[in-house]
């Protein structure tokens, strides 16, 4: 079902790459998502897993076996012109920039790459120089600043354009921990200020959970997952606790404790630690009752563990490997 | 056709600035082309004696054709290297204009520089061999215009193999001995000669400057060759530029060094 809302569909894409002896890599298998205007996008999955491909695939730069790519009801590949129009991407793995040419230098190449006269969009070009914080560098040669500059440049010269979505792999790659906020900041403005679409693909969870609305998350070249970042994080959920007690506890209350399911219990000399994976709260109280069967069991604390994207992510993906299993075995 | 303009503006700047920042390397390039020249003349003299007269002469005017065609023929498929090695070719294919336009406007910048290089660099030969040739601008012109693109299309043959493989440095290499036989082989005495690239273009540039001919003495059959067969060349050099560049695409290559 196709939303009006969409910016991009991709309908049953398809690519496999042949090689000399063996059968074909499925790179991209059988793959559908829409995604909306103004959403940002986290395209996921472990290496190898199709993402790179897939954004290839909607830039123009790889032909898929079969399936269609609509960028604002554009076929990418029929209008291919048209439809670049409203994409820019900073890909993974290459410069996107040229080193010889300054800050400056390079946002105007690109502009009139894209059809634009760089002379009119000067007012553009100094605006997105300063959103980025480029200003005092716009006159020195892209390979004389730093790496986070660089990234920077590249993610300007893709906005310069007015391209409606902006498709980042990996944009967070090698970056020290400033330059990768800065860059999450600045994408989170690129979407909720400019009203642009992001798609990205990352391996760093921190910045997925920090920025992404909704997720797509592929392994080996099919989509396992697609939901927003609080679905999955609900659906995902589990309430962890840590107990940790003064003393021993009895043989009753070790049975008692063990016969619950997603309990783990160490103990040391003279403490106790319970581990508990919660799927309802009761089990929380049942634990507190039996902890509660001797006066002289004394809690010390009760620590609530937090749970984030990056354990949910390696969650979706086990699971991924567990059904591909069970249907190998069937 | 403006926004091609725009574009071909684009690059001529970008050129341009590249040959000024860089100036040490390109003139670096510069002095190479003249000592080779110079080796290649003094040791022409030694061979011919003092008495090599007009030899002299075809010398300075195959050189300067040499230097033209293996700038126009190089530079499409240097660039298509150059710029996958920079990570920087899935970004022109992703402009708006079709690939062909880019390289066009590419190669139109570059031809410029190149034009201006190659024809004060036929000054320096002439002064420096004290040849003075007929440098008849109205005939020239058009000729050297319609001589070019039998360049362009070795030039998009070359590129559109390098898509796929990108490292045929030796090739290239080869084929810069190889334009020494197109640019200089007999066509008046083997007519099959005038089919090769460039090699009949050649030829009437020949004929202008040693001979001091004009192109309007020239039938109108030989000028309909000239523009015939430098367009079929182009024409060629595209097509198997276009299957390359599918194969590229469908094998996912364009982004790969």
């Amino acid at each position: 079902m196709v939303s009006s809302d969409s910016i991009l569909q991709v309908a049953n894409v398809i690519k496999n790459y042949s090689v000399r002896k063996g059968e074909p890599i499925k790179a991209v298998d059988n793959i559908s998502f829409e995604v909306k205007k103004g959403e940002i996008l986290g395209l996921l999955g472990p290496n190898g897993a199709g993402k790179t491909t897939t954004v290839k695939i909607i830039c123009s730069l790889i032909r898929p076996d079969s399936g269609t790519i609509l960028v604002d009801g554009i076929d990418n590949f029929q209008h291919r012109s048209k439809a670049l129009g409203k994409i820019s991407a900073v890909l993974e793995g290459n410069r996107n920039i040229y080193w010889r040419l300054t800050v400056r230098e390079n946002l105007e190449f690109f502009a009139a790459l894209k059809g634009y006269n760089p002379k009119e969009l000067k007012k553009e070009i100094d605006y997105y120089i300063d959103f980025f914080d480029l200003k005092d560098k716009e006159h020195e040669t892209a390979n004389k600043i730093s790496r986070g500059m660089k990234q920077k440049l590249a993610i300007a010269v893709a906005m310069v354009t007015n391209s409606e979505i902006v498709l980042l792999d990996e944009p967070t790659l090698g970056l020290d921990v400033k330059a990768s906020y800065e860059i999450r900041d600045l994408l989170k403005k690129i979407a909720y200020e400019e009203g642009r679409t992001v798609i990205l693909t990352t391996h760093d969870m921190n910045v997925v959970q920090d920025i992404c609305e909704r997720v797509v998350i592929i392994d080996k070249g099919r989509i396992i997952a697609e939901d927003r970042i609080e679905n999955l994080m609900r659906l995902f959920q589990v309430k962890s606790y840590k107990f940790i007690l003064k003393d021993r506890l009895t043989d009753e209350q070790q049975n008692q404790l063990l016969a619950i399911p997603h309990l783990t219990l160490l103990e040391t000399e003279d403490a106790t630690e319970i581990e508990l994976n919660l799927e309802n709260s009761q089990t929380f109280y049942q634990v507190i009752d039996i902890l509660r069967i001797e006066e002289d069991t004394v809690i010390e604390s009760i620590d609530r563990q937090e749970i984030n994207f990056e354990k949910i992510f390696m969650d979706i993906l086990g699971r991924s490997d567990e059904d591909a299993k069970d249907l190998a075995v069937g | 056709m403006q926004k091609i303009w725009l574009l071909g503006k684009a690059f001529l700047k970008r050129e341009f600035i590249l040959f000024k920042r860089y100036f040490f390397n390109s003139l670096g390039g510069i002095i190479t082309l003249y000592v080779i020249f110079l080796m290649l003349f003094l040791g022409f003299k030694g061979v011919g004696g003092p008495n090599v007269g007009e030899s002299i002469e075809g010398l300075v005017v195959g050189y300067t054709l040499w230097m033209f065609a293996l700038s126009a023929y190089q530079d499409i498929t240097l660039t298509i290297q150059r710029e996958a090695r920079e990570g920087t070719l899935e970004q022109l294919y992703m402009s708006v204009y079709n690939f062909g336009w880019v390289m066009a406007a590419k190669t139109f910048a570059q031809s410029l520089i190149n034009l201006i290089i190659v024809v004060g660099m036929l000054f320096l030969l002439m002064f420096t061999t004290g040849t003075f040739l007929n440098l008849d601008v109205v005939s020239l012109v058009p000729l050297v215009f319609f001589t070019l693109p039998n360049f362009f299309g070795l030039g998009f043959i070359f590129g559109g193999i390098a898509l796929i493989f990108k490292q045929i440095n030796n090739y290239l290499q080869i084929m810069q001995f190889v334009l020494i036989l197109f640019v200089s082989v007999p066509v008046g005495s083997v007519p099959i000669f005038k089919f090769m690239p460039g090699s009949w273009g050649s030829s009437l540039i020949y004929r202008v400057m040693l001979a001091g001919e004009s192109i309007f003495q020239f039938a109108a059959s030989d000028l309909v060759f000239l523009c015939g067969i430098g367009l079929a060349y182009l024409l060629l050099g595209i097509a198997v530029y276009k299957i390359c560049e599918r194969i590229a695409i469908d094998r996912g290559l364009l982004g790969q060094y």
